[in-house]
């Protein structure tokens, strides 16, 4: 256990480190995707080197081995300091990590956690066309063959709405061993190099212009059977693992994130000279407390994750709190500035809330569907926590 | 120092989550038996002393209940009185409050004229129970001051309002001259005691509010998961379990923030009369479901979705609307984000 004198020195020990170290200018340095991966990178090397990039690993690497507690003080004080969000390493820092760590083999973890820190990115092929929100209905064939002697994957098919596989360097891959059974029993979990023949990556332009995701088309690839997490056909509860790590910190970051750029919106206000429109004010205040809900349901969350007592159901409740207050504050955005929202401003790439409010407004719907949908988080809250009834599993038509 | 949980357990013991409140004469009786009455008075003045939180607690227990006891003017008017540095009498109006004695602080604006020679006359709103009243604390043009319900040009008129859960009167002045020594403020101290009731007022309310919308929430689900139609207990229905879904959020999210406000001393006024706004928005929105999600029965007298509704309705206009809350809540973040 830390006490509280030990976060409040952690706090201002992070606190004199960003004070020094924070990357000014980095929404200018952000305005193409290349100078927001160059940024990026920097800023990882930063947190890393510093001892703030990993918090949640083991203590084994430097700047691990931290209590939830400590966790909590640095992202917070890293979201108000207003520094940019790893979001280029979020996959391999997270998702990764946590596959590797729980799942993996001593081999696997020793071959590419350091790499991780040294700064190779990931990203994750779950989605496929045809496998959203049902992603046991996955189709992307693995058939296992000899080739050279060696026991190899061979591997095709496509994935989607992989973010960022366009700078990866690996990919956490769900691939379909065998059709047999219920579908989630034929999935087999594999690292992936993304530099293997037969991979190619298709940057997906989105509605706001960014290009954060990418399609992954698997032609032949060659996966060596080493490279598989877990048994064979047991892929779909190494995922779970994957899925389960970004649940947590990233909503109480986010969280307090929102309430720091509440500021933008009185900035808007004030702009167009709505101080005394009482509508105004009324809608701006009620936003105000929603998003302080937001930030006390995370806090509690992760405060019953640390006494050990978080429900199912919990985390989904944070995430559609959160992404409510998010779509409300970006559409009071985009209704307070009226036409001037209607021409096209430059986007800042990896950012939220960013006071571009249509572009915010489009991005908020990452949050909706990215990560279990709005409508699955629901489904999760009434089936499993408030126990009602399942739909019948099968249907004719 | 009483646990909180040993608090909520005898709070639910006493008014079990299975029946609503005893009328209201019994429920007081309990209230006071279980020395609620005496919760926020300090130690010092012979009370229990304790904290923000406590109280907290308890009034979330009544809202789940829908209790009729006036427990939350009660506490306030009891607050005014320790807050006092004017009144003559204050240990033994402390003595009187806590022993049962009713004098509550009005819930609603009071709309009253003082004249040359210092009378008061017109209507203070929103005294709760004010038949069982033996003063109202009302918040006068010159302060805050105790109004005996017996005294000369005093009259209590009750109004018919929707939620049968209380019982509301008016307080109406005719030429009242006011008694120096039930001052309980002079002009200057009235807005110091506004800071200190008005986050209590809000506070007490929220919790009233999500007690209320937890049980309410409790209730839609049982009745969804008995009640069938189409040969399947309707909870099976998606369309409804993600409105249920959202009912659950909402309160969840809200909850948590009543907690983090209830336990931070520091917590702004305006942050807590958002906080109020919050938490009767969401109890509205939960008993507006509910009765939907419920049918024709939720229609009917018998049923009890109408008496959460209707409480519902009526907290979002004691102690501030919804509307008014959220703009002084608005302006007040305006100012701050300069
Ligand atoms: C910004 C972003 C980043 C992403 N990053 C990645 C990534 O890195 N790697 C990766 O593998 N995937 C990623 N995804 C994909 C994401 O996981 C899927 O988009 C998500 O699972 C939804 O699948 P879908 O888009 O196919 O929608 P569908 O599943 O087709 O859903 C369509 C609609 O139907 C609803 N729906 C579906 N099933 C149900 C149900 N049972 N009950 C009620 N409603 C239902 C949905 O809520 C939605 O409204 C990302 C998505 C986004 C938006």
């Amino acid at each position: 256990m830390t006490d509280n004198a030990d976060l409040e020195a952690l706090r201002s020990e992070v606190r004199g480190f960003l004070d020094a170290e924070k990357p000014a200018g980095w929404r200018d340095a952000s305005r193409t995707q290349e100078d927001f991966v160059q940024t990026q990178r920097g800023w990882f090397a930063k947190l890393v080197k510093a001892g703030y990039a990993i918090p949640h690993w083991p203590a084994e690497f430097p700047g691990g081995g931290r209590s939830l507690a400590e966790q909590k003080v640095i992202y917070e004080e890293i979201a108000k300091a207003d520094c940019p969000r790893l979001l280029l390493s979020f996959v391999s820092t997270y998702h990764a990590f946590a596959t590797l760590h729980e799942c993996a083999s001593e081999e696997q973890k020793a071959k590419y956690m350091p790499r991780i820190l040294e700064g190779e990115t990931w990203c994750q092929g779950f989605s496929e066309p045809g496998a959203g929100s049902d992603l046991a209905a996955l189709k992307c064939k693995a058939v296992r063959e000899v080739r050279d002697g060696q026991e190899v994957y061979v591997v095709n098919g496509q994935k989607v709405w992989s973010t960022m596989a366009q700078f990866a360097d690996m990919c956490l891959l769900l691939v379909r061993t065998s059709s047999e059974g219920v579908k989630q029993a034929g999935i087999t979990y594999l690292l992936m190099d993304m530099k293997t023949p037969g991979v190619s990556v298709s940057p997906i332009h989105q509605i706001q212009g960014d290009e954060e995701f990418a399609e992954i088309f698997l032609d032949n690839v060659v996966i060596p059977v080493e490279q598989r997490v877990g048994e064979e056909g047991k892929g779909w509860a190494v995922a779970q693992a994957t899925l389960a790590s970004e649940r947590g910190l990233t909503l109480m970051e986010l969280g307090y994130r929102m309430r720091g750029a509440l500021s933008r919106v009185a900035a808007l206000i004030r702009e167009h000279g709505r101080e005394q429109d009482r509508g105004v004010l009324r809608d701006f205040g009620a936003l105000v407390s929603e998003v302080d809900a937001v930030c006390a349901i995370a806090d509690q969350f992760l405060d019953n994750r640390i006494k050990g007592i978080e429900r199912i159901g919990d985390a989904s409740i944070v995430k559609n709190s959160y992404s409510r207050a998010l779509r409300a504050y970006a559409k009071l955005g985009v209704r307070l500035g009226g036409m001037d929202e209607q021409y096209v401003k430059p986007i800042t790439f990896g950012d939220l809330n960013t006071g571009n409010w249509m572009a915010d407004f489009m991005n908020s719907y990452a949050w909706t569907i990215a990560g279990g949908s709005e409508e699955v988080q629901r489904n999760i809250i009434a089936e499993r926590m408030l126990e009602m009834p399942r739909e019948p599993k099968h249907w004719t038509l | 120092m009483i646990e909180l949980n040993e608090l909520t357990d005898a709070a639910q013991k006493a008014f079990p989550a299975d029946k609503l409140s005893p009328a209201r004469d019994a429920s007081w009786e309990l209230t006071a038996e279980m020395g609620w009455l005496m919760v926020r008075l300090p130690e010092d003045d012979g009370g229990l002393g304790l904290d923000r939180e406590a109280s907290t607690a308890i009034h979330y227990e009544m809202g789940r209940v829908l209790s009729s006891a006036p427990l939350i003017p009660a506490q306030l008017g009891l607050q005014a009185v320790v807050e006092s540095k004017t009144l003559a009498d204050r240990a033994d109006w402390l003595e009187r409050l806590s022993a049962g004695e009713y004098a509550p602080l009005h819930m609603l604006p009071a709309k009253v004229e003082v004249a040359a020679n210092g009378t008061v006359s017109g209507t203070v709103g929103g005294v709760f129970d004010g038949d069982m009243a033996v003063a109202v604390v009302a918040m006068l043009p010159t302060g805050y001051t105790l109004i005996p319900t017996d005294a000369q040009g005093v009259e209590l008129t009750e109004r018919q309002i929707w939620d049968p859960s209380r019982r509301i009167f008016d307080l109406v002045l005719t030429g009242y001259a006011p008694d120096p020594a039930l001052m309980l403020s002079d002009v200057e101290g009235a807005a110091a005691m506004h800071d200190v009731l008005g986050p209590e007022a809000h506070l007490a309310l929220a919790a009233d509010c999500l007690g209320g919308a937890t049980a309410a929430l409790a209730m839609t689900v049982e009745y969804l998961g008995m009640r069938k139609q189409f040969d399947r207990p309707i909870a099976m229905f998606q369309a409804l379990k993600h409105r249920v879904a959202d009912m659950k959020t909402r309160i969840v999210a809200t909850e948590a923030l009543l907690w983090s406000r209830a336990r931070d001393p520091e917590a702004a006024r305006l942050q807590i009369a958002g906080l109020k706004a919050l938490a009767t928005d969401v109890y509205q929105f939960v008993t507006e479901e509910m009765i939907q999600l419920h049918g024709g029965i939720g229609l009917t007298e018998e049923h009890q979705c109408h008496l959460f509704m209707k409480r519902a309705m009526l907290n979002l206009q004691l102690c501030g609307s919804l509307d008014w809350l959220n703009e002084r809540v608005g302006q007040d973040a305006l100012a701050e984000m300069a």
